[in-house]
């Protein structure tokens, strides 16, 4: 019996190939979507799930208040680790890592092997509790002791094979520009994935004696993440509170024993190491993190697309029943019950589905590189569908199948086995009847769900456009200053660097194409510092916190800011006692100063007060324009320089680089030159919200695509049923671009319908993305009338197309047809 | 085995009411052949439909074997219908993606039978109807005499009682047309009850009975004269 059904269904489905290509494609396209949107939502669910008693692990952030201010950081004191370790039994096991700031690669992103210079991104400073938490499989050494020892290094596997080769790591010898670190340990990056991000570790017992010393008495040097494994039976709750008694008192104790005076707390919380890759309110957290917002939206996303695929199959399905009326009647006649019925639609339905399964599945393998790439991921199907998680996958593959022939093949069969023989038999537009009472025709369903189609399609095109205009905006958004043709070199960490900087940067200005060169100390509309300021006298109540930065004099005139009062920083200001500060805009109107230049100002870390203002300069981005402008200051002071600006005469200009490389090697030996340019270190910021729009692009296309194929082959129907009307017009005089609007007038009623449904959801859900940013377009009403007028013109080619061809016959057999 | 009682049917457009049937009272004996004849929108299909329970009648009773059927349910009707009555139609409404053998069993397959019996039932249907050759043609294959002995074949399949033609020979040629009249003739000398509506008098001529109708109402009931 159903082999049967199955049989029939492949007749039909061949008679109607046409029909049943829109159908595959629309459903292959869709599922392959969702497939994709799948992994990936699946691959960010998965972070930091696969540690060994991962629901033990947790990772302590910091709320403090200083200054009025409060933070919420994702870093920690160096000592709370082994604080909490010694004085709570119930924690298992404990680690610290050191927080690297993404934008700062220095010395210690290279390392030196017999003589030759090797670049290692992300190297980091823990202790030996690390790989006893995080479990990482080692390839070579003992992942419990391989960061005891001092001058321990332990490398990821791919960096020993970029240094050794196929030769074994473990006790060869690497340098730093510091010391020597012997190798302890290579570990294999992890397949899970992971927030933890670092290609070496080295011995915290590493570091001099008196850092170490420092750190570990310092409560208020914020700069390690600190992880805590806990026993099963601890009550996160409790736990909290109980260390922040212990912790507070210890950090009274040391402010009082350094006898200043500090209004503020600092108090510790503990987030779930699984948790962790979705927190996106910390500061100096790790980048990649995703805000899970984006994960829902997408969700919904894929969501959306398999209901568009589905509903083009219900609508060409219900449309083309038009056609199988007599073939309904007749088996109704026959004595079909409804329910048999039900399953005919239902298995062919399931033919559809199962031929887009295959073919989608196929597409995503074909494209995996590709989508890869978009998401800057390493996902494979095969790696899901054969990992532990490919049970779950493959049930939800299984799942969608059924549910997706159900969805599309029930909901036709249920409204058109109701109908009464008779009247079909004689193809009338049929109405269904709904629990007996109200009656929609098939024609009204279709209606409404091919405004849902537009809905759909139409919020995504008024979304993307409102992405697009603020990436671009914010793309052409003046940072203040002119980050064109402008390389940043990281500058060696090392104080003997300070004793040749001076010629060295001279050298660099003779480089042909280079314009100018100047040292600061953040890398500008990238990173800022931040510090207490004195204003006016150096009195307890004038501390102010504020955004710094330390530059020399070049710094304002190679970054084209704009003085408005005083002047900018000379040469010669530098030899001077007296240390010179330049405010922003901001900064003059927060500290509410009437006439900043001249005024008093220093910062508080100067155990001499002795500063001056000489200049205020225009507002220029600091960071991320998700975040505001904040009140800056900029200090005169070269030696404190960790990077140089370089200006080139035109953009990556090959020659300049080369010669600057040359100027680099020959006072740097032995050193990398880590450099960028200053526009993509800039734009990086918004690596995030790019991705975010060009997934959004390809995603609404597709929703585009599919739904356009709904209406090609609904219009091709209805179309075909209306071909004797066409006839009778066209005898009549019409003209074909009235019976084209004709034609088309019913779905730009639909369009306007969808987008008034559209708009407001979107406005609201787009206002709230832009407000994420400091500075955003405003929302008006032409990206709302651009995406519906979009999906008219999109209504109208279809059409066209599609009846471009029944225009051009004769009318004569149409008529005579009945 | 039919009985009505002041059947009325009444369409509905819009505003526009169209009276199909005005108070038809038919009887019909087990056995018999009457053909049903009247101008064109006299409401002989809709009678046809009412009777063969694919349409249900605004006001009037229907006894069917001694009971009142036009009250039941679709399912009920669906059930006494698939036991009981064999359809025919003018355009012979063969479903295009079955192939003859397939058209024919359908009918047995709502009924449950089991595959083996409808295999031997088929076989001997096809035999009958001398259309072994073509038992795996689709209907698009065939001719419009063809066809219509398909039709046939599908509507005696499951040995009703009573079969209803609608205008059989409709859209047949003349040889073709007395094919199918014969193929009737001898269901209904085999016990067959036959209802069939028609608008020639040539088949009309193989029945027992003729009902004229006009303008939806019964103005002369005559025993064939060819009897």
């Amino acid at each position: 019996m159903i082999s049967n059904y199955f049989k029939i269904g492949f007749r039909i489905l061949n008679r109607q190939r046409s029909y049943t290509v829109l159908n595959i494609l629309g459903l292959t396209i869709g599922i392959a979507v969702f497939v994709f949107i799948y992994l990936y939502v699946q691959s960010e669910v998965r972070y930091d799930r696969y540690w060994t008693d991962s629901e033990n692990i947790y990772r302590v952030w910091a709320e403090y208040k200083l200054e009025g201010k409060v933070e919420r950081v994702a870093i920690t004191p160096f000592k709370l680790a082994d604080e909490l370790q010694k004085n709570f039994p119930e924690i298992r096991v404990s680690t610290k890592l050191f927080f690297t700031d993404p934008s700062d690669v220095n010395d210690l992103s290279s390392l030196t092997y017999n003589d030759e210079v090797f670049e290692v991104q992300n190297i980091t400073l823990s202790d030996s509790g690390l790989f006893r938490i995080f479990d990482y499989n080692f390839s070579e050494g003992d992942p419990w002791s391989a960061l005891s020892a001092p001058n321990s290094i332990v490398i990821s596997s791919k960096v020993a094979k970029e240094i050794f080769g196929d030769k074994k790591a473990l006790g060869k010898k690497l340098k730093s520009m510091r010391r020597e670190y012997t190798v302890t340990g290579v570990f294999e990056e992890n397949i899970c994935p992971t927030h933890l991000n670092f290609d070496a570790v080295v011995s915290e017992s590493s570091l001099s004696p008196q850092n170490l010393r420092r750190l570990k008495s310092d409560w208020y040097h914020l700069g390690f993440y600190t992880y805590l494994k806990l026993d099963d039976t601890v009550s996160v709750k409790s736990f909290e509170k109980r260390i922040n008694e212990y912790t507070s008192k210890e950090i009274k104790a040391y402010v009082d024993s350094a006898g200043v005076n500090i209004d503020g707390y600092m108090i510790f919380s503990l987030d779930p190491v699984r948790h962790v890759h979705f927190n996106t309110t910390l500061s100096y957290d790790s980048p990649s993190n995703a805000n899970p917002a984006y994960l829902i939206i997408f969700s919904i996303i894929a969501g959306f697309i398999l209901l568009t695929a589905s509903i083009n199959y219900i609508n060409l399905a219900m449309a083309r029943s038009l056609k199988r009326a007599k073939e309904v009647g007749m088996r109704k006649v026959l004595g079909a019950f409804r329910k048999q019925l039900a399953l005919q639609y239902v298995s062919e339905a399931f033919i559809v589905v199962l031929i887009a399964f295959v073919l989608a599945l196929s597409l995503v393998e074909l494209l995996m590189p590709w989508f890869n790439a978009l998401v800057g991921k390493h996902l494979t199907l095969a790696g899901t569908l054969f990992s532990i998680h490919g049970i779950g996958f493959g049930v939800l593959l299984i799942l969608m199948i059924v549910v997706l022939a159900l969805g599309s093949g029930l909901f036709p069969a249920f409204v058109l086995s109701r109908f009464n023989p008779a009247t079909v038999l004689k193809g009338n537009n049929f109405m269904a009847t709904i629990r007996g009472k109200q009656k929609i025709s098939a024609g009204g369903i279709r209606k409404i769900l091919v405004i849902i189609q537009y809905v759909v399609s139409i919020g995504m095109i008024i979304a993307t456009l409102i992405i697009f205009f603020q990436m671009r905006f914010l793309k052409n958004n003046d940072l203040g200053f002119d980050a064109e043709n402008v390389i940043v070199i990281n500058t060696p960490d090392d104080t003997a660097y300070f004793h040749y900087a001076t010629s060295f940067i001279n050298e660099l200005k003779t480089v042909p194409g280079v314009e100018a060169v100047s040292s600061t100390s953040n890398v500008p509309g990238y990173t800022y510092g931040k510090a207490l300021f004195y204003v006016g006298d150096s009195s307890g109540d004038s501390l102010k916190t504020m955004s710094f930065y330390v530059v020399d004099t070049a710094f304002f005139q190679l970054l084209k800011i704009p003085l408005l009062e005083g002047e900018y920083f000379k040469t010669g200001m530098e030899n001077d006692t007296t240390r010179y500060y330049i405010l922003n805009e901001a900064a003059v109107e927060t500290l509410n100063l009437k006439h900043p230049v001249g005024t008093e100002f220093d910062a508080s870390f100067f155990n001499e007060p002795g500063g001056k203002i000489v200049g205020v300069v225009g507002n220029f981005s600091q960071s991320s324009l998700h975040s505001t402008i904040e009140p800056m200051t900029i200090l005169l002071y070269p030696e404190q320089s960790r990077y140089l600006l370089v200006r080139l005469n035109e953009n990556r200009n090959e020659e300049a680089l080369a010669g600057i490389q040359k100027v680099w090697s020959k006072y740097n030996k032995g050193r990398y030159m880590h450099y960028s340019f200053l526009e993509d270190k800039i734009q990086s910021l918004y690596a995030a919200d790019r991705k975010m729009l060009s997934l959004f692009s390809y995603f609404t296309f597709f929703v585009m695509f599919i739904s356009s194929l709904g209406l090609y082959g609904l219009s091709s129907l209805l179309i075909e049923q209306r071909t004797k009307e066409i006839a009778i017009r066209k005898v009549l005089g019409g003209s074909d671009k009235r019976i084209i609007l004709l034609l088309v007038k019913d779905y730009f009623r639909l369009v306007l319908i969808a987008g008034l449904v559209a708009s407001p959801v979107v406005y609201y859900l787009m206002n709230r993305w832009l407000n994420t940013f400091s500075v955003h377009i405003t929302l008006n009403g032409w990206y709302f009338v651009a995406g519906i007028l979009a999906m008219m013109a999109l209504a109208l080619i279809t059409v066209i197309i599609r009846s471009y061809h029944v225009l051009r016959q004769n009318p004569a057999p149409a008529l005579k047809y009945e | 085995m039919i009985n009505t009682k002041g059947l009325k049917k009444i369409f509905q457009a819009g505003d526009v009411e169209t009276i199909a049937l005005r108070d038809v009272s038919i009887d019909v004996e087990k056995g018999d052949f009457v053909a049903v004849m009247g101008p064109s929108g006299c409401g002989k299909t809709t009678l046809l439909n009412i009777l063969g329970l694919i349409d249900n009648p605004n006001d009037g009773e229907y006894y069917f074997n001694g009971q009142e059927v036009s009250k039941l349910h679709d399912k009920q009707k669906a059930v006494l219908r698939k036991k009981n009555i064999g359809f025919v139609f003018q355009n012979f409404n063969l479903i295009d993606e079955l192939t003859v053998r397939e058209n024919i069993e359908l009918p047995l397959i709502y009924l449950g039978w089991k595959k083996k019996d409808r295999k031997k039932r088929v076989d001997e249907v096809i035999e009958r109807m001398e259309i072994s050759h073509r038992k795996n043609l689709f209907p698009a294959q065939l001719s419009g005499g063809q066809q219509q002995r398909v039709a046939v074949a599908r509507a005696v399949i499951a040995r009703p009682a009573l079969i209803l033609a609608d205008e059989p020979t409709g859209n047949l040629d003349s040889m073709h047309g007395e094919e199918v009249m014969n193929l009737l003739n001898e269901l209904n000398k085999e016990g067959t009850t036959i209802v069939m509506v028609t608008h020639s008098r040539r088949d009309a001529s193989y029945s027992r009975r003729i009902i004229h109708l006009f303008d939806g109402q019964v103005i002369n009931e005559n025993l064939n004269k060819f009897l």
